[in-house]
C-alpha cells in the first residue's frame, strides 16, 4: 500500500507546530524524567525496607511508611502526570494543528507543577504525610498542583476550540476528557476532605480518587496516544471509527462510579461497593473494544511493531491495560476480592497500571515525539531495546509476585483467629520479588534517561532515517523497507 | 553545508527551512480518518458476558440499594457465629467451644490467686486441679462462687486460711460459663457428667442459696451434700439447646431430685 506523500506545505506546518511545542514539551519530558528516577530509587529502597523492616531501624527517613507515600507521589505527580502532560500538549497541537501560542503560561505552569510535586514528595517523606495514598500531602501543597493543571487545561482548550480540522478525531476527544476530569476529581477529593469529612468517607473518597486517576485521566491520555500512533505508523486507519467513539463514551460515563469497591464489606451501604464493583466490571467493555480495535487495526504488520520503538511501547502499554481492567474487575467482585483487598495484591495492581500501562505507553509517545521536537535521532537503538526489556521483566515479575503474595497475605487477612502480622510475615517473601522489579525498572530507565538527556542536550544523531530497535543505523533504510515504513 | 551550531542557531531564529532540520516529518504518514470494520461475533459474546456478570454481581451484592444495609449477605469475612458472621455446614462451631472460650475470657478473674494453670500457689491459693470442691456435684462449687468461702479450709489434703470473695456480681450466664470452664478444664469428672453448668442452673442457684450472709465457712458447706447437683436440664453440647426427650449420649445428670 503506497500512502499519499506529503505536500511541501504540510511538512512546513508540521514542523512549524513542533517547534512551537519544543520548550515547553522538553521541560515536561526532562523534569518527568527526573522524577521517574527519583521514583524508582525509592521504590527500590522502600521495597527492601518493606523485606528486611529491621534495616536502617533508627531512622526515620527510611521508615517504610514515609518512603512509600515519597515513592507514590514522585511516581504518579511527579513522573506520570508530567510526561502525560507534555504529550497532551503536543498531540493536541498537532491534531489541531494548531501552534502552541501560550509558552510563556505553560512553562510557569510546569515550574508550578514542579514546585507542588517538591512540596508533596518531601511533606510525606518528612512525616507530615497522612494515610491516604496519594492525597497524603498537608492541606497547602494540593493548591500548587490545582491551579498549575488549570494553566495548562488553559493552553489546551484554546487549542481546540480553534481547531483547523473540521472532524473530531478520537484522540482529541480523549485529551480534552482527561484535561477537564483530572480537575474535577482533584478538586472534589481535596475539598470534601479538606473539610473535614468522617475519616472513614475521607478513604472512601481517597480509593475513589485513585481509580478515578487510573480511569479518568491515565486512560484516556494513554488512549490517546494509542489512537495516534498505532494508525499513524501502521499507515492505516482504525479498524473501526465507530467502535472508537462507542468505547470512548462508556469510559466516559463508567468511570466516575469505580472506586468504593476496594472497601467491600467496610462500613459503607452495601450497594456502593455493589455499584463500583459493577462499574468496574462494565469498564471492561470499553477496554475491550478499544483494545480489539488497535489490535485489529494493527492486524497483519507485526513486523512494524518488531521495529518501531513507539508501536513497541504503545502496544504493551494496552495489552497491560487490557490486563489491569480485567485484574481490577476480578478483585472488585465479593468472590475474589475478600481474599484479595488490602494485600500486595492492590500494590501491584496500582503498579501496573501506572507504570506498566500508563508508562509504557508514554515511553511509546517520547519516543515519537522527541526526535520530531528536538530534529533528532536517538543515539542507539540498543539502548531503547534494553529500556523495553528491563521494563517489562520488571513490570510482570512486580505483577505476579504481588497478586500470589496478594493471595497468600489475603487469606491470612480474612481469618479472624491469625494475628495480622502472620499475614505479613507468611508473605514477605514475594516482597522480593517487588524489590527485584523496581531494581530492573531502575537499570532500565537508566537507558532511557541517558538518551533523553543526549536528545536534550542536542547530541542525538543527525542521520535521516529513524532508530528502530532491530537495525543498526547504517541498516536503517532496510529495515524500513521490511517493515514497512 | 553549516556546521552543528550555526544550524542550532538558524533553527532558533527559523531562518533555516524547518523541514531541514525536522527530517521526521518527511517520513511521517498522514492521519487517515477511520474504518468501517465491523465488530466481531466473539467480540459480541465477550460483551454479553461482561454484561452479565457485572449485572449479576451488581443486584447480588446491592442490598436492593438500601441506605441502611451495610453487610452484603454474600460478603462473610470471618465464620464466627458470635460476631454475627454465618457459618458453612461442615465449619460450624459447636455450642461448647464457644462456651468454653467465654467462659475462659471470665476466668481471667480469678488467675491472680489460682494461676492460669489452675494449680494456684502452694501453701497460700488453693489449686482448681485435684480439687474435691471442683471434681463434686455442682451445688458446692455454685455456692463458693456466689458467696464466697472463708478460711481455714482444705482442699486436696493441704489447709488454707484464706478468703475467696463472692463473685455474685457477675452476670448468671458469666457464672456459668467459667463454672463450666473451671470444670472442664481442670476438673477430673465423674463418669457421664460433661462437666457443664447453664446460666438456668445458677439461676436456681441464686435463688436456693439466696439465705446465706457473708462467705460460707467449711462446715457450712460440708452441709451441702456431697454430689448435690444444681437443678436444670442438660444441654445439647452441638446446639446449646435443651436435649431431647431420652436425650442419648450426654446423660442426664441434674434430675429432678432438687
Amino acid at each position: 500500500m503506497t500512502l499519499p506523500e506529503p505536500t511541501p506545505e504540510e511538512m512546513e506546518e508540521r514542523a512549524a507546530i513542533d517547534r512551537s511545542t519544543r520548550y515547553p514539551v522538553m521541560f515536561f519530558f526532562t523534569s518527568a524524567a527526573a522524577w521517574l528516577l527519583v521514583a524508582t530509587l525509592l521504590g527500590l529502597v522502600s521495597s527492601v525496607k518493606l523485606r528486611l523492616p529491621g534495616l536502617w531501624d533508627d531512622c526515620a527517613f527510611m521508615a517504610y511508611g514515609r518512603l512509600f507515600p515519597a515513592h507514590l507521589n514522585s511516581l504518579v505527580y511527579g513522573w506520570a502526570m508530567q510526561a502525560g502532560v507534555g504529550v497532551m500538549l503536543w498531540l493536541m497541537a498537532r491534531l489541531t494543528r494548531n501552534q502552541l501560542r501560550n509558552q510563556a503560561g505553560i512553562l510557569v505552569a510546569g515550574h508550578l507543577w514542579n514546585a507542588g510535586v517538591t512540596f508533596a514528595v518531601f511533606t510525606s517523606w518528612f512525616g507530615f504525610g497522612n494515610s491516604l495514598p496519594l492525597l497524603d500531602f498537608p492541606k497547602w501543597v494540593w493548591p500548587f498542583l490545582g491551579i498549575s493543571y488549570l494553566l495548562i487545561v488553559a493552553g489546551i482548550i484554546p487549542m481546540f476550540r480553534n481547531r483547523r480540522e473540521s472532524l473530531v478525531y478520537v484522540s482529541e476527544m480523549y485529551i480534552v476528557g482527561a484535561a477537564l476530569w483530572f480537575p474535577w476529581i482533584f478538586f472534589t477529593a481535596n475539598i470534601l476532605i479538606g473539610k473535614g469529612s468522617a475519616p472513614v468517607m475521607a478513604s472512601g473518597l481517597d480509593a475513589w480518587y485513585i481509580t478515578n486517576l487510573i480511569y479518568f485521566w491515565m486512560a484516556p491520555v494513554a488512549l490517546a496516544v494509542a489512537y495516534y500512533i498505532v494508525p499513524k505508523i501502521a499507515g492505516r486507519p482504525i479498524y473501526s471509527y465507530p467502535l472508537a467513539h462507542a468505547s470512548f463514551w462508556l469510559l466516559a460515563f463508567l468511570a466516575g462510579w469505580t472506586g468504593f469497591s476496594r472497601f467491600m464489606g467496610g462500613p459503607f451501604p452495601a450497594w456502593m461497593p455493589a455499584v463500583s464493583g459493577a462499574a468496574t466490571i462494565f469498564i471492561l467493555l470499553a477496554i475491550a473494544a478499544t483494545v480489539f480495535n488497535l489490535m485489529a487495526t494493527l492486524k497483519g504488520c507485526s513486523k512494524i511493531w518488531e521495529f518501531s520503538p513507539s508501536l513497541r511501547f504503545t502496544v504493551f502499554g494496552m495489552l497491560m491495560l487490557a490486563t489491569y481492567a480485567v485484574l481490577a474487575a476480578f478483585s472488585s467482585t465479593f468472590s475474589f476480592g475478600q481474599d484479595l483487598q488490602f494485600s500486595h495484591f492492590l500494590v501491584g495492581l496500582d503498579t501496573l497500571a501506572i507504570y506498566g500501562f500508563f508508562s509504557m505507553t508514554i515511553f511509546g509517545a517520547i519516543y515519537f515525539i522527541v526526535p520530531r521536537i528536538t530534529g533528532a535521532e536517538w543515539p542507539s537503538g540498543k539502548r531503547i531495546r534494553t529500556h523495553f526489556w528491563f521494563s517489562t521483566y520488571g513490570i510482570i515479575t512486580l505483577i505476579v509476585t504481588m497478586l500470589i503474595g496478594g493471595i497468600a497475605q489475603g487469606g491470612n487477612l480474612a481469618n479472624w483467629d491469625q494475628a495480622f502480622s502472620t499475614s505479613f510475615v507468611n508473605s514477605s517473601a514475594y516482597v522480593v520479588g517487588r524489590a527485584l522489579a523496581w531494581a530492573m525498572i531502575f537499570f532500565s530507565n537508566f537507558s532511557f534517561l541517558y538518551q533523553l538527556a543526549l536528545m536534550f542536550a542536542g547530541k542525538g544523531r543527525k542521520s535521516d532515517g529513524p532508530t528502530l530497535i532491530h537495525a543498526k543505523p547504517g541498516e536503517a533504510e532496510s529495515a524500513r523497507a521490511a517493515a514497512g515504513l | 553545508m553549516a556546521s552543528e551550531e550555526q544550524k542550532n542557531i538558524d533553527y532558533e531564529k527559523g531562518t533555516v527551512s524547518t523541514v531541514d532540520l525536522h527530517d521526521s516529518v518527511r517520513r511521517e504518514n498522514p492521519l487517515m480518518p477511520g474504518g468501517e470494520g465491523s465488530v466481531g461475533v466473539v467480540l459480541l459474546v465477550i460483551a454479553s458476558l461482561i454484561l452479565i456478570l457485572g449485572g449479576g454481581q451488581l443486584f447480588s451484592t446491592a442490598n436492593g440499594f438500601s441506605d441502611s444495609i451495610y453487610v452484603n449477605d454474600n460478603y462473610q469475612p470471618a465464620p464466627r457465629p458470635s460476631l454475627g458472621g454465618g457459618e458453612e455446614e461442615g465449619e460450624q462451631v459447636a455450642w461448647i467451644e464457644d462456651w468454653m472460650s467465654d467462659g475462659k475470657k471470665v476466668y481471667n478473674n480469678c488467675i491472680a490467686c489460682h494461676q492460669a494453670s489452675g494449680l494456684g500457689i502452694p501453701g497460700q491459693f488453693p489449686p482448681l486441679v485435684g480439687s474435691e470442691w471442683v471434681d463434686g456435684g455442682t451445688s458446692r462449687l455454685g455456692a463458693i462462687m456466689l458467696h464466697g468461702i472463708n478460711g481455714p479450709f482444705n482442699v486436696a489434703g493441704q489447709t488454707y486460711n484464706q478468703l475467696m470473695p463472692a463473685w455474685n456480681n457477675l452476670s448468671d450466664e458469666k457464672i456459668a460459663q467459667v463454672v463450666t470452664y473451671v470444670r472442664r478444664e481442670f476438673g477430673s469428672l465423674p463418669e457421664g457428667d460433661d462437666g457443664v453448668v447453664t446460666t438456668e442452673m445458677i439461676k436456681a442457684a441464686r435463688e436456693q442459696f439466696s439465705d446465706q450472709t457473708g462467705p460460707y465457712t467449711e462446715a457450712q458447706l460440708l452441709a451441702i451434700p456431697e454430689g448435690d447437683k444444681l437443678p436444670g436440664s442438660p444441654v445439647d453440647l452441638q446446639t446449646g439447646g435443651p436435649l431431647g426427650a431420652g436425650g442419648g449420649d450426654a446423660p442426664a445428670e441434674e434430675g429432678a431430685e432438687a
